[in-house]
């Protein structure tokens, strides 16, 4: 492009440069494109089979947490981050704060295949959901890979 | 514009197409980003460490209100029709992946009769929703 550089390259020079517009623009799209799926976070749970008649057996090996309203006492939505320090979970029927939960599971499940590592889940009705959901939470930050079940409160 | 110039401008990419063809992708995600969240408001719950959700492909979203009204994807539904209603949300769907969004207000056991009823059709997993804490987001 040489040969006439004269007058093509000052015409060129009178335009916008459109290069880092482009580039802006297109790490934005790659952001929108990335994070708009992730916007959705949460937890997968299973639910217990409550139009089956016969509940299942309950095997040796299933580790229950149970969740009471007396032991501890989320009515309402946790004011700030974490799980109120009176709370009192029983698990595999010892009665155990809730701080230690993470330390618990992962002692209990921790030596199990990722498949066997499974955390069912009584949880009293008049519990609030955020607690419950904090405290599944915090169950699952113990161990990796944690299937957590439901299971019917009687 | 003498004739003979257009030739040699070839020589460069012509790069304003390109440029418009990503403008309008841009708007168009941040114009379909907001409309993502379908449903009431909720106040989700805060947690520390939420997974992922998939993508929105095959997701129902059920949503639960402060006052425990029902919402399946965006439209409101009675608690006596939330059966019927499902089923047809789910309808074709190939892989059908059920999330619930529900107000961190909620007692438990409002979260439990939805998931019962979502059990009685037929899922045995759901994603319950959650809010990365000091994140944005409804």
């Amino acid at each position: 492009m040489q040969f006439n550089s004269n007058d093509s390259g000052s015409t060129l020079q009178s335009e916008i440069n459109i290069t880092p517009l482009v580039d802006v623009v297109l790490v934005l799209l790659i952001i929108f494109m990335v994070v708009v799926p992730l916007l959705i976070e949460g937890y997968d749970v299973d639910i217990p089979r409550a139009s089956a008649d016969t509940l299942p057996q309950v095997a040796e090996s299933q580790l229950i947490l149970s969740i009471g309203s007396a032991a501890c006492p989320i009515l309402s939505p946790p004011t700030g981050e974490g799980i109120p320090k009176d709370c009192q979970v029983t698990l595999a029927d010892q009665k155990i704060p809730v701080a230690e939960l993470p330390a618990r599971v992962a002692s209990i499940l921790g030596g199990r295949p990722a498949e066997q590592r499974a955390l069912f889940l009584a949880v009293d009705d008049r519990l609030n959901y955020e607690g419950v959901l904090r405290i599944i939470d915090l169950a699952k930050s113990g161990v990796e890979d944690l299937k957590i079940e439901f299971v019917a409160t009687n | 514009m003498r004739l003979g110039e257009p030739a040699r401008m070839q020589a460069a990419i012509n790069i304003t197409p390109l440029v418009d063809v990503v403008l309008v992708l841009l708007i168009i995600f941040m114009v379909m980003a907001p409309q993502m969240r379908k449903g009431p408001d909720v106040n989700l719950p805060n947690t520390t460490k939420p997974n992922s959700q998939g993508d929105e492909r095959g997701r129902i979203l059920v949503s639960i209100d402060e006052a425990g009204g029902l919402w399946i994807n965006d439209q409101p539904v009675a608690a006596e029709h939330f059966d019927e209603t499902l089923r047809a949300a789910v309808g074709a769907e190939t892989n059908p992946k059920i999330v619930i969004r529900g107000d961190a207000k909620l007692n438990f056991r409002e979260v439990r009769e939805v998931m019962i009823a979502i059990e009685q059709e037929g899922f045995r997993g759901v994603g319950l929703i959650a809010k990365r804490a000091g994140a944005e987001g409804k």
